[in-house]
């Protein structure tokens, strides 16, 4: 069903890292009462089950992705997109994490904006276009 | 008199043992076990150096293991010392009694006994997996599984409660089993904590101790300081009275779980077997164990692999002729072979006659014929009840002996081994297999990437900032003489520029095809940006079928629409658009070309993710996504202008099901080939409930930040 599938990207080979093409995104909070919200959700990690994301490639990849954008929120406004897997926040690595640390450290108080680094389907292409 | 301390006893102690194995070994004279006795003495000398001056945790275990094994080695070799040690006393006892008679005891053959894929199920709390705070409880545990005097181990595996099983993936393979044997499988933990070594605490960690010491951590502290209350039998079996625990500071492995394999619980396929668990949950090295061992045990048999006898000889045609055929039989397993020669065999050529020889083969020697010299054998086999019997005819009165001598061999160790000789049990020798990926790279990855700044590929972002800003400067510099970079395209939504007539009427139809496909759709209302004429019409024009707008494919008008905006492009992923190709001046890949051949039916969705956006750079991604937010539509050209500077916000549609791209900025459209890669017309519908039950929180979680 994916609109546009580029032989894709992240293959994963246990043992080797694994390199993607990112883009960077970068998200203000926005304060709402004592909350810092960032307006989306995210799925996926260690402690969950690969095979329930519908936006992975790969069916073993337990990363973390965006499940859903809230409309006009700042993960909107930023560019954050559903389907998204987020690499790294603020430098803390999200490739192997647990649900629960990744959503800790997306909403940690202390911090107004997560700069976050996301890779999808269509940024590689992208690159080996711009770059013929 | 020095008084030694409890160290110094242990290491005499120790000392002694060994003196007291080699001397035994020395007196029995058999140079054969004296040698391995000497190897693994030697071995555990080097182990406990290795042990004594290790600093890392995995190396201390490991050399832990070993250390372990060699113990279990040594015991072994000792029993069988003392065996032939008792021997050699009946022996010499027998003999002055002169009681012995000939052994008339017939002997099985020996067989290859392997086992492999060892896994053992865990039962871990739920306390313990939901356990969000402090390390992980670990521990190392491994497998020893002996044989006769063979011992084996197996690798180390970290466990914790991550973990549902200890998969052990080692094939073991033991050579000389007889059918009684016993395959005694040990598993071994050691605590993986650093709170559990009663020693060197760090600081950081005894200060984190001091301040508070709950119950579990209590619990294992003490556990951890007195091993031997959780088992009796700390180093397998009663290796402790010979062996002492060793001396040597460092990780002790303890006996968790042992259980004992025989013929009965050998089988072609995987067998679960109940574990005997020698550990409760106080000790420190405990693993919450299911209780059983699931393993594939095979056996083969030396009868069925190897040829048990093998000669001349004459099958007769039929009971009572006289003419006979001579062939070289050879038997081995459940088959005489018979072949016409003796070359034959080894070229692989089918054999003249194979005779089944099973359990329920009769075989009976027959008088000597008077008239002929030879003797002959009746082999009768049931086939489906009727009998069939085959006369064989040997050449010598010994040969007859011979074989008659194989068959009933040949029976008693099909006997004894039993079920094994049914067919033949596949054993795989396991290949001395390295990582794979280790092997091509010496270095790490850093040494096999060149990075130049130059050509770094960064984040797509600057990349196509970077191209941006050139073609700007170059649009200012040349207006409406330059082409925008082939790339450009993947922006646009667009056909082959020239050929402009002839896409639009494939377009509507395309269009049309799809309006019936999703009839509700809503679709946005094409004046949502009156400020974009040109580029606009062509999104309006995929919303209308009758529009016959010049879906401004004329590069004049793209050149606008990407001048204006450089923020701004969106490849109107509308459905409409279908066309979106990726590039209109370059040749297409050869994927590419097929996957839109095969969307090509499906008409165009606009895919589109949520919200203007940032960073989609190319049409698509996620495929449904945008499906659920719905009513963005608006919304995103508004949100647009926002972006990052830097990448062009494919606005891609945004809106949920409405297949027409939202992003409004498509350009042109009317692509010659009228399928669009997000082709998702109607399936918008389907999709968004498949999405929505794919994405129910009850079956992965998910969490709003």
């Amino acid at each position: 069903m994916e609109p546009f599938d580029n032989n894709c990207t992240l293959p994963v080979v246990p043992g080797q890292p694994v390199t993607a093409v990112v883009q960077r995104i970068e998200i203000h909070k926005l304060r709402h009462a004592d909350n810092l919200i960032l307006g989306f959700s995210i799925g996926g990690g260690m402690d969950q089950d690969p095979g329930q994301n519908p936006f992975s490639a790969d069916k073993t990849d337990k990363g973390i992705y965006v499940t859903r954008v809230t409309p006009k929120g700042p993960a909107e406004v930023a560019g954050l997109k559903m389907g998204d897997k987020i690499m790294q926040v603020n430098g803390w690595d999200m490739t192997m994490v647990t649900h629960d640390q990744a959503r800790k450290r997306l909403t940690k108080k202390k911090e107004d904006v997560v700069r976050l680094l996301v890779t999808r389907k269509g940024l590689e292409q992208a690159v080996k276009n711009a770059m013929m | 008199m020095e008084r030694f301390t409890d160290m110094e006893k242990l290491r005499i102690f120790e000392d002694l043992n060994m003196m007291y194995i080699r001397q035994i070994a020395l007196s029995i004279q058999d140079s054969d076990i004296q040698k391995k006795i000497d190897h693994e003495i030697r071995m555990r000398d080097g182990a406990c150096k290795l042990l004594a001056a290790c600093s890392q945790r995995d190396q201390a275990l490991e050399a832990s293991k070993n250390l372990l094994t060699c113990n279990a080695r040594i015991m072994a070799y000792m029993s069988e010392l003392q065996r032939m040690k008792e021997a050699q006393v009946m022996q010499r006892v027998a003999r002055r009694s002169s009681e012995s008679g000939p052994l008339d005891d017939r002997l099985p053959c020996k067989g290859k006994v392997a086992i492999s894929d060892l896994r053992i199920p865990l039962m871990w709390k739920d306390t313990e997996y939901f356990k969000n705070k402090g390390e992980l409880h670990r521990c190392a545990v491994f497998c020893l599984l002996q044989l006769g005097g063979e011992i084996f181990d197996t690798d180390m595996v970290m466990v914790d409660r991550t973990l549902t099983d200890i998969c052990f993936e080692n094939t073991v393979i033991f050579n000389e089993a007889s059918p009684g044997f016993e395959l005694r499988v040990e598993l071994y933990s050691c605590c993986s904590e650093d709170d559990c070594s009663a020693g060197s605490t760090p600081r950081k960690l005894a200060s984190k101790l001091s301040s508070s010491l709950g119950r579990t951590a209590g619990k294992k502290m003490r556990a951890a300081m007195d091993p031997g209350a959780c088992s009796p039998i700390s180093n397998g079996g009663g290796a402790t009275l010979l062996l002492p625990v060793s001396s040597v500071p460092g990780p002790k492995y303890h006996l968790l779980a042992h259980t004992a394999l025989s013929l009965a619980h050998v089988q072609d396929s995987f067998r679960t077997h109940d574990l005997t668990i020698a550990a409760n949950e106080d000790c420190s090295f405990w693993v919450p164990l299911y209780g059983s061992v699931c393993c594939r045990l095979a056996s083969q048999p030396k009868c069925m692999t190897q040829q048990v006898m093998s000669g001349r000889l004459k099958v007769k045609h039929g009971n009572d002729s006289q003419s006979c055929t001579n062939v070289y039989g050879v038997l081995k397993g459940t088959h005489l072979f018979c072949y016409h020669q003796q070359q034959d065999m080894d070229t692989n050529v089918d054999p003249a006659i194979t005779i089944g020889i099973n359990k329920e083969t009769r075989i009976r020697a027959a008088e000597r014929d008077p008239h002929s010299k030879a003797q002959s054998i009746c082999i009768s086999n049931q086939y489906g009840g009727e009998e069939v019997t085959h006369t064989l005819l040997t050449e010598t009165r010994d040969d007859t002996q011979h074989w008659m001598e194989a068959f009933w061999q040949h029976f008693y160790d099909m006997s004894q081994w039993k079920h094994c000789c049914e067919d033949l049990m596949k054993i795989d020798l396991p290949s001395p297999k390295k990582l794979a990926p280790l092997t091509p790279k010496q270095g790490s990855l850093y040494h096999e990437m060149v990075i130049d700044t130059s050509d770094d590929i960064g984040t797509v972002t600057d990349i196509l900032t970077r191209q941006i800003q050139e073609w700007e400067l170059r649009t200012q510099l040349r207006r409406g003489a330059a082409t925008p970079p082939a790339w450009m395209a993947l922006f646009e939504e667009e056909g082959s520029p020239p050929t402009t007539p002839q896409p639009i009427p494939r377009h509507h139809h395309h269009h049309q095809q799809q309006l019936l496909r999703s009839p509700a759709s809503p679709l946005l209302s094409p004046g949502r940006q009156p400020g974009r004429c040109g580029r606009l019409l062509s999104s309006q024009v995929s919303l209308t079928s009758d529009s016959d707008s010049p879906c401004s494919t004329s590069p004049c008008s793209r050149h606008y629409g990407w001048a204006a905006d450089p923020s701004f492009i969106s490849p109107s992923l509308s459905s409409s658009s279908s066309s979106s190709s990726k590039t209109r001046f370059r040749p297409r890949t050869l994927s590419l070309d097929a996957k839109l051949s095969s969307l090509r039916g499906r008409g165009g969705v606009g895919g589109g993710g949520g919200g203007s956006g940032g960073g989609r750079v190319i049409q698509c991604s996620s495929p449904p996504p945008t499906m659920t937010s719905s009513s963005t539509a608006t919304s995103s050209s508004s949100v647009a202008p926002h972006r990052s500077p830097a990448l062009a916000t494919l606005s891609s549609s945004s809106s949920t099901s409405s297949t027409s791209s939202n992003s409004s900025e498509g350009s042109s459209l009317g692509g010659p080939e009228g399928d669009t890669p997000f082709a998702r017309p109607t399936g918008a519908r389907r999709s968004l409930r498949n999405l929505r039950s794919k994405l129910d929180p009850r079956n992965w979680m998910q969490s709003q930040v």
